[in-house]
């Protein structure tokens, strides 16, 4: 938070948040270093796998930046924003699935005496997307499967109408704090649930698989596709921090950080409080699932288990650890955070072994997230954003005595006392 | 003198408790307003009615020239049609500075797309700095309000009143917890204040009201008890017999 007080008219957004400068800097330099070492246009250092787990990494801190936007800014614990993300990558899958298997049908009735019919080839393509659920039939959500415009349409559309009708239900009947977590999660849980039926039109629990390969490019080594992904990813988190800057930086910022501290006063100025609510959660919905369809292509599945609540409540706990109410801690935390849990669970990181017990790291990170979780809340509730605070410390004069307050700019002890 | 704000036959009740009871209450454009009254009278639950936080079960609220009924408009929609609130407990953001709550308060565009494309004009701005100076805190404008004293809330708060431009002004006990030099300034903006709209100010505080030199209104058991000048209003046996006890 910087002084924003009576000099934020003209200057354009670099100078007011250097802030910002600085993270698309590091941005920019990360994903340079990283195509450099890459084994698709650079020296071969690093694998193709990890520029994968690199490329994911960046969706997810995407997808926090929006997390930290409608929690960390505007209040609201939103249990529901995975969600968002999932549907995001269904939309995409449903389409890159589709349309390799067309490729893979034609191909294979092109060696027919007859030139295959449309509704051959339709059926051909359901036969097999659908087999492994019974069915061979397509449902009518896969009616513009086909398109790739109309479903990069559904990745923004669908997320967006969501998160617009269930928030203005929510909004309207004034349902906060932790009623209305609750509410997201259940939503959360009931998308899930009804995704993991065979019939729900998605192959249930088997999710869409193969969304690495991308149709008609069967002959571009991955290694070259998920640099590409890499770079896309990359360009939807600075665009989504630029975004998200502009949106905290003026009135509009203050407003969403005053519905926080006390909506009802906010409502007595005058400000349509759900208005400005639904607002952020339907935008930051988009976000999220613009996220969710850049991640799943480079994740190659998806399925329910993705979407159910537990994945919400990781990214809160991301942006917690990271340091809400300030969007380059949500990106640190989400970074830090789900780059370390990759190597615990890869089983990379050695056991310990006590002599009476052996720490297996794949089972006790949870464990030790949960535990840091507790920490980070109870003992620096500005998260890791909260070193850079340190940092500046050093350089800012010197204000005497300890914080009053949590808040940046709190009143020190010793000021207190004049 | 026309009246601004008309409230007739308005009762409500929680839980079968009648806080306010076939009330009727008026106040012309340019008017100050005292309401005075023991605790349990019915004065919040007034203010609560007029600002849209308390729905009554029967009578109306009318409003302006096109008498239009407050019952069927939100908080912010009232707010917006020109009725500013101040809350007993300061509330102002402590997050934000001085310069950012009032430049929230200052009376512009409410709606989310509009303030999304918001830049302050060098007027906004000045008008800002005019307002900090009318109540005392030109020189605090960067800090945040959460570092200022309980006083300096206040003010804060009257000043955010003000930057919103409000032809309603319900104000909730403003001198609580004040030293006396700030209750004289809080009386001047006030009186000031009073010149140009109308100010409806609630207190227990009987040398406060005194000071503010206006029509009084005495509330008891949530309908109107006594109405007029102070002195008409203590020499008053019911109001007497209320207030001292019999």
């Amino acid at each position: 938070m910087t002084d924003a007080t009576l000099a934020p008219a003209r200057q354009p957004i670099v100078r007011r948040y250097p802030v910002l400068l600085v993270f698309l800097g590091c941005l920019a330099l990360f994903t340079l270093g990283v195509t450099i070492l890459s084994e698709g246009f650079g020296i071969g250092i690093i694998s193709t796998s990890f520029v994968k787990t690199l490329g994911k990494t960046l969706c997810l801190c995407l997808v926090a930046l929006a997390m930290d936007l409608v929690w960390g800014y505007c209040g609201i614990l939103s249990l529901g924003h995975m969600a968002f993300f999932g549907i995001g990558g269904y939309a995409i899958g449903m389409w890159l699935m589709y349309a390799r298997t067309e490729i893979i049908v034609v191909q294979s009735l092109s060696a027919a005496p007859l030139p295959p019919t449309a509704q051959e080839i339709s059926d051909g393509i359901a036969t097999q997307i659908f087999g492994v659920v019974g069915a061979s039939e397509f449902p009518p959500i896969w009616a513009v499967a086909h398109s790739l415009p109309l479903q990069l349409a559904a990745v923004v559309l669908v997320p967006g109408l969501l998160a617009l009708v269930f928030g203005w239900l929510a909004f309207r009947s004034r349902v906060t704090g932790v009623y209305l977590s609750i509410l997201t999660q259940a939503m959360t849980l009931a998308l899930a649930l009804y995704l993991f039926q065979n019939d729900s039109g998605l192959r249930g629990n088997n999710g869409l698989s193969g969304l690495q390969n991308l149709p008609g490019l069967g002959h571009v080594p991955q290694s070259t596709i998920s640099i590409w992904f890499f770079w896309a990813s990359a360009l939807a988190l600075g665009l989504g921090y630029i975004l998200c800057t502009w949106v905290v930086s003026g009135k509009f910022g203050s407003v969403i950080r005053a519905i926080r501290d006390d909506e009802s006063r906010v409502r007595f100025l005058g400000y349509p409080v759900e208005a400005y609510k639904l607002f952020v959660f339907t935008l930051t919905a988009v976000i999220a699932a613009i996220a969710g369809a850049l991640y799943y292509p480079q994740a190659g599945i998806i399925n329910p288990a993705e979407i159910a609540p537990i994945a919400s409540i990781y990214l809160a706990v991301w942006v917690a650890i990271g340091g809400r109410g300030r969007l380059y801690g949500a990106v640190i935390g989400a970074a830090f955070v789900s780059l370390l849990s990759t190597y615990f669970t890869g089983g990379q990181a050695p056991d310990i072994n006590l002599g009476f017990y052996t720490i297996q790291w794949v089972n006790w990170w949870t464990v030790l997230l949960g535990l840091s979780f507790v920490v980070v809340t109870l003992f620096a509730p500005k998260g890791l954003g909260g070193l850079f605070d340190l940092i500046a410390a050093r350089t800012a004069p010197d204000r005497h005595g300890a914080d009053l307050g949590p808040d940046v700019g709190a009143l020190r002890e010793k000021e207190a006392e004049k | 003198m026309s009246s601004l704000l008309e409230v007739s036959g308005v009762s409500v009740s929680f839980d079968g408790f009648k806080a306010i009871n076939n009330l009727t209450f008026q106040i012309g454009e340019a008017e100050m307003r005292a309401v005075i009254g023991p605790n349990g009278a019915g004065k919040t639950t007034f203010m609560d009615i007029v600002t849209g936080k308390t729905r009554p079960d029967e009578g109306s609220v009318l409003w302006g020239e096109k008498s239009q009924s407050l019952l069927s408009m939100s908080e912010s929609q009232i707010a917006q049609a020109g009725v500013g609130r101040k809350f007993q407990r300061p509330t102002v953001f402590e997050d934000q500075t001085v310069a950012e709550n009032l430049m929230l308060a200052l009376k512009k565009k409410r709606g989310p797309l509009a303030v999304l494309g918001f830049r302050a004009s060098g007027a906004d701005q000045d008008r800002v700095v005019e307002l900090a100076e009318e109540i005392g805190l030109s020189g605090a404008l960067g800090r945040k309000s959460g570092e200022l004293s309980h006083g300096q809330k206040q003010w804060l708060e009257i000043g955010m009143l003000l930057a919103q431009e409000p032809r309603l002004l319900l104000v909730d006990e403003p001198a609580a917890g004040m030293t006396p030099a700030e209750r004289e300034h809080t009386t001047e903006i006030l009186v000031e204040a009073a010149r140009t709209r109308a100010v409806v100010v609630v207190e227990h505080d009987m040398e406060f009201v005194r000071r503010l030199n206006c029509k009084v209104t005495v509330l008891h058991e949530g309908s109107v008890l006594a109405e007029g000048s102070i002195d008409h209003v203590t020499s008053d046996e019911a109001v007497i017999e209320v207030y001292l006890g019999r």
